[in-house]
């Protein structure tokens, strides 16, 4: 659906983008993830059109971005990270003033943006200035506006910022529907815990260039296959420790309180015939669990940054 | 809107009916018709919309592109089927429309000079296109401000500055050009037998081919006899001969302002795209 590539952007003496290269799948909820001033909003201005890169590629729905400019605005829908309001105009009267813009008027406007107000549950609010509405609600009504041409993308440029948590579910709640619909959803965001519940994909940047991207699976599962393993041994701790010791993938063993720890390289496979190993060296198991991973851990590791630059779950 | 129109119209019938019961007691009292006095209410109504078109078309339109800026919207126009040109001759339309409906509602009351004649269609014809050229050139100026610049304020400032140096700019230093050469001539020694030459103010005068007031002056001296008399063309020309541009003041100005509109605009519909005015 989305395709990068080499695109670089500079500002003045400020690289935003050095050759960021970019794959979204049709269907893909694709978290975008870095921290602040990665290039997470300089590359999404690019692929909706507002800024113009010094290199690179952008292809939406399989065509150029930048040689069939109006075509490929039919293909996503935008929304921004400030909402874009007509404060002075009312809810129906909003929609409508942007399906003009796409072209749609009369009956089939109305009744496609009755139906996307009733999506995103503010049919009851059709007639309400949008001065009055909730930020949650404003972020609903952005996001039906931003469907009024029913594009096969969408691009949210940190939507979620400055909602409550329960506002925040029940967008990702949204969110989540819409990807079932099929549509291909890109996000961007810096609150790492948000994207990971939610993302079927993700893609970290950091300076203006993807770190890591893959499934929201690989990428745990890379991190988890790199995690301390525990163990806790009922007898015969000796055997499994000189058992741990045999085995090449086993980097280091501690042992606290009469539990061990060992730094272990390997997938479930290999777990499961360590574990059988150990019960088979006569020791007597009764815990084997490797720790889990999480998004904030490995984006930790890769972009190697400090703690201020990045907003952890604590800090929400 | 409707109580914008409710009250300019409501003024507008109320000075008419003052002036027709004026012309009225004239009668009993004197036994003559002054039909001077309709043509009068005629350039009263006319000057007001003209004034009206001149000074509220900048502030409809100065604002309007600074404020989709300052709203945020702009951006999200940017990525519809919008193109920069639809956006900035949408707010022209939408600021002249509003206008227009001003303008067209108070025929009525303009229409009341025609009971007693000397008015004709074409003289109102010819005063619409004075309108849609005054209407293109301020609302021109005001949306090439409001491209340019990011808040409203700023943009506003600027317009009016730009028309006030337009409107009153030219005609201050047209008037000041003739003032010295009023005085030049004075002071001149004339020769027994030669008569003493006309003031006038030099080459300034074209700049006036530019100033909407001017050219509204001219149409309404030449529909309104014995108005704006300070400020006609024959003052500032003197005795300087006559070629095409003189004698084609009206349309010839009205075409170069309408030229300078488009370039206006144009240049705002430039300005406003946002692959050439990114902010590197």
């Amino acid at each position: 659906m989305l395709r990068i590539r080499g695109l670089k952007k500079k500002f003045k003496n400020f690289q935003a983008l050095n050759g960021l290269d970019m794959d979204v799948e049709e269907g893909a909820l694709y978290g975008f993830v870095g921290p602040n001033g990665a290039g997470k909003t300089t590359a999404i201005r690019v692929i909706t059109g507002l800024l113009k890169p010094d290199e690179g590629t952008v292809e939406i729905d399989g065509k150029d971005a930048f040689r069939f400019r109006m075509e490929v605005r039919d293909a996503f829908g935008y929304v921004p990270d400030e909402f874009g309001m007509y404060d002075n105009l009312k809810v129906g009267e909003y929609m409508e003033f942007f399906a003009a813009c796409y072209g749609y008027t009369g009956l089939v406007a109305r009744n496609r943006c009755m139906q996307l107000l009733e999506q995103m549950k503010l049919d009851d609010r059709a007639d309400a200035f949008v001065d009055s509405l909730s930020r949650g609600m404003k972020q609903r009504l952005c996001l039906a506006r931003a469907m009024i041409h029913d594009p096969k993308l969408l691009v949210l440029d940190e939507p979620t910022s400055g909602m409550d948590p329960r506002t925040r579910l029940e967008f990702k709640e949204v969110l989540k529907e819409l990807c079932a619909e099929g549509k291909t959803i890109l996000i961007s965001s810096h609150i790492l815990s948000e994207l990971a519940q939610m993302c079927t994909d993700i893609g970290i940047i950091d300076a203006g260039r993807i770190v890591l991207a893959g499934s929201m699976s690989e990428i745990l599962q890379k991190v988890n296959d790199s995690n301390p393993l525990h163990i806790r041994v009922l007898e015969g701790r000796e055997q499994a420790v000189a058992f741990l010791q045999k085995d090449s993938r086993v980097k280091t063993i501690s042992i606290e309180q009469g539990d061990i720890t060992i730094q272990f390289h390997g997938n479930s496979r290999d777990e499961a015939r360590l574990l059988e190993g150990l019960l088979a060296a006569g020791a007597r198991v009764n815990a084997f669990m490797r720790e889990q991973g999480d998004l904030e851990s490995i984006f930790m590791q890769i972009t190697n940054h400090d703690m201020e630059r990045v907003v952890m779950r604590g800090e929400e | 809107m409707p109580l914008i129109i409710l009250i300019f119209n409501g003024l507008l019938a109320l000075v008419s009916l003052l002036n027709m019961y004026q012309a009225v007691a004239q009668v009993r009292i004197l036994s003559q018709v002054q039909y001077s006095s309709f043509l009068q209410l005629y350039a009263f109504v006319v000057t007001l919309e003209f004034s009206l078109l001149m000074f509220i078309m900048p502030a409809l339109t100065s604002g309007s592109i600074s404020g989709e800026r300052e709203r945020q919207t702009l951006e999200l126009l940017f990525t519809t089927k919008m193109t920069p040109s639809d956006i900035v001759t949408g707010k022209l339309f939408s600021a002249f429309g509003q206008l227009l409906v001003l303008v067209v509602s108070s025929f009525p009351v303009l229409f009341v000079t025609f009971v007693y004649g000397s008015v004709d269609f074409l003289d109102l014809g010819l005063l619409m296109v004075c309108y849609v050229t005054v209407a293109v050139f301020a609302g021109g100026i005001g949306v090439l401000f409001s491209s340019l610049m990011r808040r409203s304020t700023f943009s506003n400032v600027c317009t009016y500055g730009v028309l006030l140096l337009i409107a009153a700019g030219t005609l201050m230093l047209n008037l000041f050009l003739l003032n010295m050469s009023s005085m030049q001539i004075r002071n001149m020694v004339v020769p027994l037998g030669e008569t003493r030459p006309v003031a006038d103010s030099g080459g300034a005068v074209y700049l006036l081919l530019f100033n909407p007031v001017m050219t509204f002056c001219e149409i309404l001296r030449g529909q309104v006899s014995g108005i704006t008399e300070n400020i006609s063309l024959e003052r500032f020309l003197g005795s300087r001969p006559d070629n095409f541009v003189t004698q084609n003041w009206v349309f010839v100005s009205i075409g170069l302002q309408i030229a300078v509109s488009l370039l206006l605009i144009w240049g705002a519909i430039r300005i406003l795209n946002p692959i050439r005015n990114e902010k590197n």
